[in-house]
């Protein structure tokens, strides 16, 4: 084949120093701003501080966890089509030491976000039990434990072949990535029920969890569509990030709106069958005032709008869809965040406090500039991984 | 025997299929597709051992109708998933004679109401899945004009060597530009061996 195939022009594997300083001088100039807004947030009003920190905290932490996910499924599967945008998958992984920073508010502010940390509010003696501060922060530094562990070790290995040029080191990420994804689910899930589920203690769904994680894949997914492009505009990548690289990213933002849509909806009708009080009273809240309007609004935001834009082929490979798409998903990312965590303060309508904005900045900008640095110190793709030319040309049938 | 298959149009005696030849490596068939196309003719088919990337693009062999298809069948499922549920739980009862017996038979079970989207969706999905499934499964077969016992093709001395090692090229007779002889020069031109004018 070798005489036909296209000559593939080579990119600049590496962030050129002064660009690189540009994004990271962006993210630094947005953190400053907002953690001296919260800061002055969080002296006028603690308790205001703390929930909406929470929805802060939330939104980036999905999408890195959807991204950890999808970093240990690339590897489990072998995929070739991701080679070009994999090591940007992984820096968005590698940002999880922010979540560990991060945390400590949420750790601070647990009498101000969580109910049941009120003497007498649980009262089942077992869930009383495990609803207790202590073993929430101490179930907290597990999850976070792991997660960092299970990012950074796959990171590493993956950095490393960038000079080995082995198969060593996609053995040892695999190693990683098994058992990765195994308790990767298992924390996330119960990082959802502590961290989301348990804001109205007596109310429960053990679908929860996966909610949550389908929730952040998709919203990576559109992220890394959203990261790709905007390199491709900045001429970044260009060569290597082709058509059907595209075209395979709005796949899985199909896929993962559709699969997002089925949790959603099996969560929603299995309460709504069976009618028990307390588990209806979730959706109770969220119908009552203004927020019925949100709700309805999720039902064509979430599914409709998103999983018919994309339905067709050409759609998928038309940049300018793909954008507004992706850009739509994470919006509606943090319209979800926001509709699950807020009405339990806001029990009869909308209400939006200029700190929940605040909070999204200032943790998507921390994430952000530890996603970032990363690209200053290794190749902008997994230059070493021995399917690297394959993936470059990889193309849809 | 023949003579009466020929004259009820069954039967086309010494009818040609087209002219086929045989390139060693995929992307010579590929590159031989675009000269034979940009000489003018459109009516191209190839056979290959494995699928090749470009090869509809040079033949310029358009994508196929089949999701067209899935589409209209699968909300089709859809229609008739809630058309299916609302009827018999909340349609007019006397819609239908009686004696028909398709009246529908609304009853409350659990305080829910005899129809609401809630409890129809899962029936809906997966009657819209089935439709889908069975449009993309026979449609297909259709497209492709399955199930066929018999292809002209195969009467070309070389076409087993498309299931094993080497790329054919066919120009099909019923091109407006075919003509045995050019064609088949033009094919030996571009390097193709093993030129015949197959029969249909």
């Amino acid at each position: 084949m070798a005489h036909h195939t296209a000559e593939i022009v080579a990119d600049n594997y590496t962030l050129e120093p002064a660009r690189w300083a540009k994004g990271r001088n962006v993210l630094a100039f947005l953190a400053l701003v907002s953690w001296v807004g919260l800061a002055a947030g969080f002296a006028m009003d603690r308790e205001q501080f703390f929930r909406s920190y929470l929805i802060g905290f939330l939104y980036p932490l999905t999408i890195v966890l959807g991204a950890t996910f999808f970093v240990m499924v690339q590897y489990l599967s072998g995929s070739v089509w991701s080679m070009t945008v994999r090591r940007i998958m992984e820096n968005v992984m590698s940002s999880m030491p922010a979540a560990a920073l991060l945390f400590l508010p949420i750790a601070f502010g647990i009498h101000d976000i969580f109910p049941w940390s009120h003497e007498g509010h649980v009262k089942d003696p077992s869930k009383a039990s495990y609803l207790s501060p202590q073993f929430f922060t101490i179930r907290a530094i597990v999850y976070l434990v792991l997660w960092n562990m299970f990012a950074l070790m796959i990171y590493r290995a993956s950095t490393k072949q960038d000079t080995t040029r082995s198969i060593d080191q996609t053995r040892t990420a695999l190693k990683w990535s098994a058992p990765g994804v195994f308790f990767l689910f298992i924390t996330a899930s119960l990082a959802a029920f502590d961290w989301i589920m348990s804001l109205d203690p007596h109310w429960y769904s053990t679908m929860f969890g996966v909610y949550i994680l389908a929730g952040g894949a998709l919203a990576f997914m559109a992220l890394l569509t959203l990261l790709a492009i905007g390199f491709r505009r900045a001429g970044i990548l260009k060569n290597s990030i082709t058509m059907e690289h595209y075209h395979d990213l709005g796949k899985w933002m199909f896929a993962l709106t559709a699969f997002y849509t089925y949790i959603a909806f099996c969560q929603y009708m299995l309460i709504w069958y069976a009618n028990i009080p307390e588990e209806v009273v979730f959706y109770k809240h969220r119908v009552e005032g203004s927020w019925l309007w949100v709700s309805i609004f999720m039902i064509f935001a979430r599914f409709f709008i998103p999983f018919f834009t994309l339905l067709a082929r050409s759609a998928k490979r038309n940049l300018t869809i793909l954008t507004v798409v992706a850009i739509w998903i994470l919006f509606v990312q943090f319209v979800d965040l926001f509709w699950l965590v807020k009405p339990t303060w806001a029990h009869h309508g909308v209400s939006i406090h200029w700190m929940d904005v605040a909070s999204l900045v200032a943790t998507t900008s921390v994430f952000g500039l530890v996603f970032w640095s990363r690209f200053k110190t290794h190749a902008m793709v997994p230059v070493g991984d021995l399917r690297f030319e394959q993936g470059l040309k990889f193309e849809n049938a | 025997m023949s003579e009466l298959l020929e004259k009820a149009g069954l039967l086309k005696p010494h009818s040609v299929y087209g002219v086929m030849g045989t390139f060693d490596e995929p992307d010579d068939l590929v590159e031989a597709g675009k000269k034979v196309r940009a000489e003018g003719y459109t009516k191209l088919d190839a056979m290959m051992p494995f699928p090749i990337h470009h090869v509809n693009e040079a033949l310029g062999i358009r994508r196929s109708h089949l999701g067209w298809i899935v589409v209209c069948i699968g909300l089709t499922g859809t229609a008739a998933a809630l058309l299916l549920q609302w009827y018999t739980g909340a349609g007019p009862v006397d819609l239908l004679p009686g004696w028909t017996g398709l009246g529908a038979y609304p009853l409350v079970i659990g305080g829910k109401p005899t129809f609401d989207f809630t409890f129809a969706m899962p029936v809906t999905f997966e009657l819209t899945v089935l439709f889908s499934a069975f449009a993309a499964f026979f449609g297909l077969w259709a497209l492709n004009g399955l199930p066929r016992m018999y292809h002209p093709s195969m009467n070309y001395s070389q076409s087993h060597r498309a299931t094993d090692d080497k790329f054919v090229l066919v120009v099909e007779a019923d091109d407006p530009m075919f003509d045995a002889r050019k064609t088949a020069d033009l094919l030996k031109s571009l390097g193709a061996r093993d030129v015949e004018v197959v029969e249909g």
